[in-house]
């Protein structure tokens, strides 16, 4: 609806921001794990925006954003020199999961950030359109 | 010999289109007011459906469910604000002196 579109707009973005929580979330727990499915250690994962668009009759209208796919980071696996772990190969290095629990601490700051940022938007259209309906009385 | 008094005829409208005119007029808003208020009808129903999925588990977000009632509480004061203007209408022509 047109009279909502900023919200809905804001209401994906906030969508968006708490997908990338939940990927940030896997990441910090992972930061250990040696063993998957496939028998490598964990890799970060990183999730792609994508403009979202809305067919209208004038064309494609912007409808706020969406996460397209959840990439994993290619980066090589860090390697730690522990031959107690059942994990280690024969020269006693472990190869550990790709993450930096730092940058994730950052990507989750900047993930709130954003998140709060579409909450204000959400909360000042509220507060236009009330002020819109004031004007009747 | 007095006459008798002509009955009054009915008054004749102007012509026939003046009348149809002003009842397509008034079917037209009143369509219009229709559809407004089932926008409004349909906007607090998706509310109440998200904030009982919410309640049963089935979704997690909280900025839906909490901008879906948002929406609906805007939506809900403007029809309140056009009723109180047809009511305020319609008791200004009911008070017209005639």
């Amino acid at each position: 609806m047109s009279l909502f579109n900023a919200i809905d707009i804001s209401s994906s973005g906030m969508t968006a921001q708490q997908l990338r929580v939940d990927i940030i979330s896997n990441n910090i727990a992972n930061a250990d794990t040696t063993r998957t499915a496939d028998g490598q250690p964990y890799r970060r994962e990183i999730p792609i925006f994508a403009e979202r668009f809305r067919e209208t009759m004038n064309g494609m209208t912007p409808a706020g954003v969406e996460v397209v796919k959840v990439a994993k980071d290619k980066s090589p696996f860090r390697e730690v020199y522990d031959p107690t772990n059942p994990d280690a190969d024969k020269n006693g290095y472990v190869k550990m999961p790709n993450v930096n629990v730092l940058r994730e601490m950052v990507d989750l700051i900047a993930a709130q950030r954003t998140y709060e940022a579409n909450a204000t938007v959400v909360s000042n259209v509220k507060a236009m359109a009330s002020a819109a309906v004031q004007i009747g009385r | 010999m007095v006459s008798p008094i002509n009955p009054i005829e009915p008054i004749k409208p102007i012509s026939p289109e003046a009348n149809q005119v002003a009842n397509k007029g008034g079917a037209d808003f009143k369509k219009i007011l229709e559809n407004a208020i089932n926008k409004v009808n349909d906007t607090v129903s998706n509310a109440e459906k998200l904030s009982n999925d919410f309640a049963t588990g089935k979704t997690s977000d909280i900025h839906s469910v909490i901008i879906a009632a948002e929406k609906a509480d805007i939506m809900l004061q403007l029809t309140n604000e056009v009723k109180n203007k047809i009511v305020e209408a319609y008791r200004e022509i009911m008070r017209m002196q005639i």
